[in-house]
């Protein structure tokens, strides 16, 4: 049967190719996304937020 | 379940990622001390707002040495009293309710902001600093004239605030 | 049949039938878009004051309405059934059970949201006496005609039939396939729709046992606190009914678009097992700034509402590694060069892309949103919309048109009619949203609220933070005048593409992942286990602030009044208010004097 995503069972053990691929690339994408996630939520939080006037207390 | 190397390192981040974000919230919660609007005070029938000793009469009052007190009441479609007036320097609880549909009740550009529920009080405490005019906007949709909804809560110096209100009535 | 000529045939040629359902239910949701576009654009150059010439302030409200329920609403599940539809047909390779129940269950959707829709467009015509202006919260004691919440609940017991429709088709797949592990696609169908009857379960009961009869008079009064609570049970997984089709497209549509493959199958069945289980027991985190409710209630919220974070961060890497998959069997090389070998020509392609690029941002305003405290920020103002245009308005809706070009031509045999034009009008949509929700997330932080047709009031002026107020008007418009005009040209080039004749050779297969079903453990596929998880902590979260609610302010509420917001009502409202007005101002004048 063909190489599809159905209830046919693919023919070849195809788990081989994962020990192959190492997504460097999306590992660098995601940390850069990661640190950027990081510096606008201490701003955000920290700098924003917390700054402002009128803070609820109770 | 094979996970690859790499997954499991940004599954790891992602977890501390969260951790951190809670911990953020907590902090805000423990330092600066933040509370929530939460159930504190008792359900009350918005059609009888009249004989509610606060809500008959929306002003604002001291309560204590700089404690005041601000009782508010949202309507279709104003804030009562208004302008709010308040001394600078000072502890205010604003005690929120509506005599009509769900409002809210957001001085602009500031971090007092609350829903303003029909049958329940809103009770938020902030503490003012320097005299300031703030416009009050309703932030929730209330009818067709929502967005003519607005007010004013003015931190006015002590001695402004004791002229103005002739020893603690609003407006 | 040999496997070449299997290969030829695309879906409308192995099942006409149900690609005729498929067709139906992408058109109704491309209807609802075309509508809702339209109100978007009055709405962006009303609101900002650009042009007020269209409809008054007051009708404002009846485009909100519309905009919301029939983009958030109807757009979203009409091509969620249809998508779904496709995807268990392709995935167990077998027609539905029966093809009467399913066009039953279309019927159904139709005639809801025709009801729905016409209660709130009777709102623009002065001589009917009907409307429905209460936004697509419809928050009580607002009370909209009794055919707007008639036709939700005709909406959502259609939707329950379509997933009865497939859960049905599984079973006598699984009759035939005994020891099988469940297809992905049909895994994600399963439990998205799981979720789904979790989710609508509440607002079904809001509306049809608090709501409806309330509309019709059979009882006096609603509990405010009560109907919002069910509301936002349902409010928040129902984002989750949006998205999960989205990451259906990502998760298996994409990698094959890319040249790749899925990274793996494994983690897509944890990340779709973790919204059923999670979507669900954290609505109040929209309700953060309610009375009646107490912290703790709201803090237990935020935590299951940061950890429903994680399956999204988890797809994020999946989606991208299988991309990066397909890149480097083109040849890409270096740490981020290979981002230059993907077909960024094809718009099915870029648009997804774009649209998990802009999710990354609208995850970052979430977080914001999820967080208790700092909600004292952004509460109701337009950093709101500014976020859920992100996500809903991009990260799904794009990736729906972006899915449709590729998607359209294996349901009718028809290429699409220019591959240039959906290039460019998903670019566009991205640049238009860019500058829209970027300027909606600044307005945010200033105070600006959401919701309203006027956002500047005679008091005060905002203070300027990231540009000033009327500089960010203009960028509102200017963005959301750029998604209109994409929106016309994605509907346009369906339009002729509809027109096109039939060709052959179109046929696409998808490739299996490279960490297959078998990797993954059974226990994944155990969906009696996941829904009873689910259905334990939503009974966690919300069991103890129902009862507290209820027993607050009484089932039906504490002597809350109705406030139908039709024509009539309006203006006896605004008469009621007038004497306490002069009143006031006479106090002014006495005050003055």
């Amino acid at each position: 049967m063909g190489r599809n995503e159905t209830a046919h069972a693919p023919a070849e053990d195809v788990s081989g190719d994962t020990e192959e691929f190492d997504p460097i690339g999306t590992l660098t994408l995601i940390g850069i996304y990661f640190v950027i996630l990081v510096l606008s939520w201490v701003y955000i939080y920290y700098i924003e937020f917390l700054g402002r006037d009128l803070i609820v207390v109770g | 379940m094979h996970i690859h190397a790499y997954e499991k390192l940004w599954l790891a981040a992602s977890v501390l990622l969260i951790l951190f974000l809670l911990g953020s919230v907590t902090y805000g919660a423990v330092g600066p001390g933040i509370a929530m609007v939460s159930d504190s005070e008792q359900a009350i029938d918005p059609g009888a707002l009249d004989e509610d000793q606060r809500f008959s009469e929306p002003r604002v009052e001291q309560v204590g040495e700089n404690e005041y007190a601000a009782y508010v009441v949202a309507r279709q479609f104003r804030f009562q009293p208004d302008p709010i007036v308040v001394p600078e320097d000072s502890t205010v609880t604003f005690y929120v309710t509506s005599a009509d549909v769900i409002h809210g009740f957001e001085i602009a550009g500031t971090n007092a902001n609350t829903m303003v529920v029909p049958g329940e009080v809103s009770e938020i405490t902030v503490e003012t600093d320097d005299p300031a005019e703030y416009g009050l906007i309703c932030n929730e949709y209330c009818g067709l004239a929502h967005h003519g909804m607005e007010g004013k809560v003015n931190v006015v110096s002590q001695s402004e605030f004791e002229n103005r209100t002739n020893g603690g009535d609003g407006e | 049949m040999s496997e070449a000529i299997e290969a030829e045939r695309t879906f409308v040629d192995k099942f006409p039938e149900e690609a005729r359902v498929v067709r139906a239910a992408l058109l109704g949701s491309f209807l609802a878009l075309t509508l809702g576009a339209i109100f978007g654009i009055i709405q962006t150059l009303h609101r900002t004051g650009i042009f007020r010439g269209l409809i008054s302030s007051t009708d404002y409200y009846t485009s909100l309405t519309a905009h919301g329920v029939f983009l958030a609403l109807s757009f979203t599940t009409f091509f969620l059934v249809g998508l779904f539809t496709w995807a268990v047909v392709r995935s167990l390779d077998r027609p539905l059970i029966d093809i009467r129940i399913t066009w039953t269950w279309y019927g159904l959707m139709a005639a809801g949201m025709t009801m729905t829709g016409v209660s709130i467009l009777a709102g623009f015509v002065d001589s009917i006496d009907m409307s429905a202006d209460v936004l697509f919260t419809f928050y009580a004691p607002l009370q909209a005609h009794p055919m707007f919440y008639a036709g939700l609940a005709v909406f959502i017991v259609g939707s329950w039939i379509a997933g009865a429709d497939w859960f049905r088709t599984w079973l006598a797949w699984k009759r035939e396939h005994p020891d099988e592990r469940i297809p992905l696609q049909t895994f994600m169908v399963l439990t998205t729709m799981a979720m789904w009857y979790i989710a609508s379960s509440a607002v079904a009961a809001s509306v049809l046992i608090f709501l409806l009869p309330w509309s019709l008079g059979f009882i006096d009064q609603v509990n405010p606190t009560l109907t919002r609570t069910l509301f936002w049970f349902f409010g928040h997984p129902v984002v989750y009914f949006w998205l999960m089709p989205a990451y259906l497209l990502w998760y298996t549509v994409l990698p094959k678009v890319a040249g790749g493959r899925l990274f793996s199958d494994p983690l897509a069945r944890v990340v779709f097992v973790l919204f059923l289980l999670l979507s669900t027991p954290v609505g109040i985190h929209h309700q953060y700034l309610d009375p009646g409710i107490a912290e703790g209630f709201k803090f237990i919220s935020m935590t299951n509402t940061m950890f429903l974070l994680l399956p999204s961060l988890l797809t994020a890497f999946t989606v991208v590694a299988s991309v990066e998959y397909g890149a480097r069997q083109r040849g890409g090389s270096g740490l981020l060069g290979w981002l230059t070998d993907l077909p960024w020509r094809k718009p099915e392609f870029t648009g997804m892309m774009l649209a998990g690029l802009m999710f990354a941002a609208g995850g970052f305003s979430g977080m914001v949103n999820a967080g208790m405290n700092i909600n004292y920020m952004i509460h109701n103002t337009i950093w709101v919309p500014g976020h859920f245009h992100l996500t809903v308005g991009t990260a799904v809706a794009l990736t729906f048109m972006a899915a449709t070009y590729w998607l359209w031509p294996q349901i009718t045999n028809k290429p699409v009619y220019s591959r240039a034009i959906g290039l460019f009008q998903v670019v566009l949509w991205f640049i238009g949203m860019a500058l829209m929700s970027n300027a909606m997330h600044a307005q945010g932080i200033m105070g600006v609220p959401r919701r309203t047709a006027e956002p500047e009031y005679s008091g005060f002026e905002y203070a300027t933070m990231f540009g000033g107020f009327e500089e960010l008007n203009i960028q509102i418009a200017i963005g959301g005048t750029l998604l209109f005009v994409s929106t016309v040209l994605f509907i346009g080039n369906l339009v002729l593409t509809m027109g096109n004749p039939k060709v052959s050779g179109l046929a696409e297969t998808l490739p299996p992942a490279l960490s297959g079903p078998d990797d993954a453990p059974r226990v994944l596929d155990n969906l009696g286990l996941w829904v009873g998880i689910a259905v334990t902590l939503v009974v966690l979260a919300y069991a103890l602030p129902l009862a507290a609610i209820i027993n607050r302010g009484g089932l039906l509420g504490p002597g809350v009044g109705t406030y139908p917001v039709w024509l009539a009502s309006a203006f006896d409202v605004i008469a009621n208010s007038a004497p306490p007005l002069l009143d006031a101002f006479g106090e002014v004048v006495e005050v003055i004097r």
